[in-house]
């Protein structure tokens, strides 16, 4: 069909022309039948509900009540409310008290994971997979009565040792540990299977050939296993950043279900704000006001942490 | 008929939280197509329940009554959730005929009256003077419409241990005992006694057995009359606070939050001797320590009345089937029957006429040495009058508890608790 056919070479193929333009066009479309159901549900429950969440702060929305156009009053409130400095204050810390160590030790792991001598490799690795297969409720409910005030084991430990009980959740930085311990435990594992999978790619014969030049175990680790390892560490860097920016259900289930988590909103994240905000006290709009930050915020740092990671080793 | 009524905001048992944690990216507020229950079927109902009150002995009493009528029950979660469903269904989705709705979940409904249908028009007028006059009040929106009908209160008592109190020279006898504390000083001051003579805390917390008891026998509360927020001004609110700081300064208190592990380990530990009791805590304390059976009793509250939760069945506005909804509630509310669930379960009537009823006042619970608890109850329902509840009487509460539980087990000072909390309330709902 096409209009650069010459007169020419039009007889002969006629058959063949009639029926091919439309086997063209179907192959053209196909593809994007195949990859559509990933990218409707994407526009129903991703982009459809980020969007929405944009139009419902710029509103004073009561789900069953008045919803006012507000512009963007509620953010105006937002910069000026001492409690979403707070949480995010909170969230920060929880953060990097959480994933630092974690990653760490990941790292750590996976080099002792990978080692040739390491005896029931598979099981070691198997085991490290099962604090993120359980439960997180499961989880909270287990570290909530070992850390307990009165009756928890570690306090019972303590008392034996004549030091005295430590309320964790009733200080801000204790209840900060506590929610980042059960995140470390929740989560290494994965971690650091990522990081031995990535490890085991690396060819033996660089390190064979640095160990002939005289490189100890830290060079070798500075010089090849850092440059290798980098795409994954920049990958869970960023997750870890989403993650922990996020964090919601450790705090909520340690405090023993109070959105505010604490007396003082010591350890309230931006997510239980936006909860208590939209939830507890039906403002969408400033819930939602409280979104929009959050994501701006991930979005912001996770970026950072992309330019800060992949340049990490990139000198060797 | 009873759940704890704790404040939405600060407290949620761990067992619920596993749905709520399902809700943690949840910012998808989406508004759906809005619909009602479909089904034209006049002798069909939704009706909506929520968790631990057993409403289904309730539809199983009225399907005697009425064979023919199919009520549909959905517990939908504890009553927070229930309450969070029924938001989301007003705000576009498939309403229930018919749902409960606990006293502490109510106000926020009642700032738009307008979600439910105004029982008057299906005949509340004629039945409204059978309920208690201020707990039907709460139910009754400023504009005059009553949006529900109150099944059960939570009549105040303090719980004691009749045992504890013996090993400290106190006396044990119920009459004895609530003689003790006519006023809240007394209260205190009957707790430095055994706390001096025993060495331990006497009750549970200052926050929610002494601050919210006694606000609660507050005619003005936290809104006045006219509906204005005024709990910073409200003597009664700082008096009330101020007595929670003094029997926390008394150190006669546990430190130890409601319905926390800590609480329930206390319980049965007899860690402390007394808790503010409402009808619906015996089951709790029954189920935290039930090896402590017959060693309880109860007295009056200091001050002599008091009420802590309760709930309502209300009518959304878009229900299909409002009057087989509303014939429900007509029939199974009834002050007979109200009379005999209260003997099948022990929840509290809200229709005063069964208050002298002999199967009421005769009423004993072994578990707590036979007291007569449905007169107990009752009568510190009586003693309460009607207030006024408004849009944010859970942040108030929320904050005010914080304030009192922060210098308790936190350490915060006691002497800027009363500032902080107030400046916490501006910031919450900016007045």
């Amino acid at each position: 069909m096409s209009a650069t056919l010459t007169p020419g070479s039009l007889r002969g193929v006629k058959p063949a022309t009639a029926t091919r333009p439309v086997e063209k066009r179907w192959e053209r479309v196909a593809p994007y039948g195949y990859v559509a159901p990933f990218y409707v549900l994407f526009l129903v429950f991703g982009l459809f509900p980020l969007l929405f969440t944009f139009y419902v702060s710029l509103f004073d929305w009561n789900p069953i009540g008045d919803k006012t156009f507000v512009g963007l009053a509620n953010f105006q409130q937002l910069a000026g409310d001492p409690r979403f400095w707070n949480a995010l204050r909170n969230t920060f810390s929880i953060w990097i008290i959480s994933t630092v160590p974690q990653l760490l030790i990941a790292l750590i792991l996976a080099q002792v994971l990978n080692s040739a001598y390491l005896r029931l490799a598979n099981f070691y690795r198997m085991a490290m997979l099962l604090p993120y297969i359980t439960s997180v409720a499961a989880t909270a409910i287990v570290f909530a009565q070992l850390f307990n005030r009165d009756y928890g084991l570690l306090n019972w430990f303590l008392g034996l040792l004549g030091i005295g009980h430590i309320d964790f959740m009733s200080t801000a930085l204790g209840s900060h540990l506590l929610i980042s311990v059960m995140v470390i435990w929740r989560w290494f594992g994965y971690n650091t299977l990522l990081y031995l999978a990535s490890l085991q790619a690396v060819p033996r014969d660089l390190y064979e050939a640095a160990a002939m030049d005289g490189a100890g175990p830290v060079k070798q680790f500075i010089n090849i296993t850092l440059p290798s390892l980098r795409p994954v560490i920049v990958f869970t860097v960023i997750m870890s950043t989403i993650g922990g920016l996020q964090i919601f259900t450790e705090p909520l289930l340690l405090s023993n279900g109070t959105l505010t988590c604490g007396t003082a909103r010591q350890c309230q994240t931006l997510s239980l704000f936006l909860f208590e905000q939209g939830f507890g006290s039906f403002k969408f709009g400033y819930g939602s006001a409280v979104g929009v930050a959050l994501f701006a915020i991930i979005v912001v740092v996770a970026f950072i942490n992309f330019l800060l990671s992949s340049r990490l080793g990139k000198k060797a | 008929m009873n759940t704890p009524s704790r404040t939405p905001l600060s407290s949620l048992s761990r067992r619920h939280l596993l749905g709520l944690a399902g809700l943690a990216g949840g910012l998808g507020l989406t508004a759906c197509s809005s619909g009602s229950s479909g089904s034209g079927d006049p002798n069909t109902f939704d009706f909506w329940s929520f968790t631990g009150i057993n409403q289904k002995d309730d539809v199983a009493a009225y399907k005697k009554l009425a064979p023919d009528v199919n009520v549909k029950l959905t517990e939908v979660g504890n009553a927070q959730e229930t309450a969070q469903g029924l938001t989301t269904a007003l705000a576009g989705g498939k309403v229930p005929d018919l749902v409960l709705i606990q006293a502490g979940d109510l106000p926020k409904f009642m700032k738009n009256p307008g979600n439910f249908t105004d029982l008057k028009t299906l005949g509340a007028d004629d039945v409204q003077s059978e309920y208690v006059d201020w707990v039907m009040k709460q139910a009754t929106a400023q504009s005059g419409e009553i949006i529900g009908i109150p099944t059960d209160v939570g009549g105040m008592g303090v719980a004691y241990r009749t045992d504890l109190m013996a090993a400290a020279g106190l006396p044990t006898n119920r009459d004895e005992v609530s003689a003790l504390w006519p006023t809240w000083d007394d209260f205190i001051a009957t707790g430095q006694r055994y706390t001096q003579a025993s060495g331990k805390a006497f009750i549970d917390n200052a926050a929610t057995t002494v601050f919210l008891q006694a606000v609660s026998q507050g005619e003005e509360q936290y809104y006045s009359a006219d509906g204005k927020v005024v709990y910073a001004t409200n003597p009664i609110v700082k008096q009330s606070f101020d007595l929670g700081l003094k029997a926390i300064a008394a150190g006669i208190t546990a430190k130890l939050e409601s319905f926390t592990d800590g609480w329930n380990a206390g319980m049965a530990k007899g860690d402390f001797a007394a808790v503010a009791a409402p009808s619906w805590m015996l089951g709790s304390i029954r189920s935290a320590a039930p090896d402590t059976e017959g060693k309880w009793d109860i007295a009056t509250i200091p001050g002599g009345s008091g009420n802590w939760g309760g709930s309502y069945l209300a009518i959304p506005a878009r229900a299909a089937n409002p009057k087989a909804a509303w014939t429900y509630i007509s029939r199974m509310q009834s002050p007979e029957q109200q009379l005999q669930h209260f003997i099948e379960s022990g929840s509290l009537p809200t229709t005063p006429v069964n208050y002298d009823k002999p199967e009421l006042v005769d009423h004993t619970d072994p578990f707590f040495s036979d007291a007569p608890t449905g007169k107990i109850f009752t009568q510190a329902v009586l003693g309460l009058k009607p207030f006024v509840n408004g849009e944010y009487n859970t942040e108030i509460s929320t904050e005010l508890l914080n304030g009192l539980n922060g210098v308790e087990g936190d350490g915060a000072p006691a002497a800027a608790a009363w500032d902080t909390a107030v400046k916490n309330i501006k910031t919450a709902i900016g007045a």
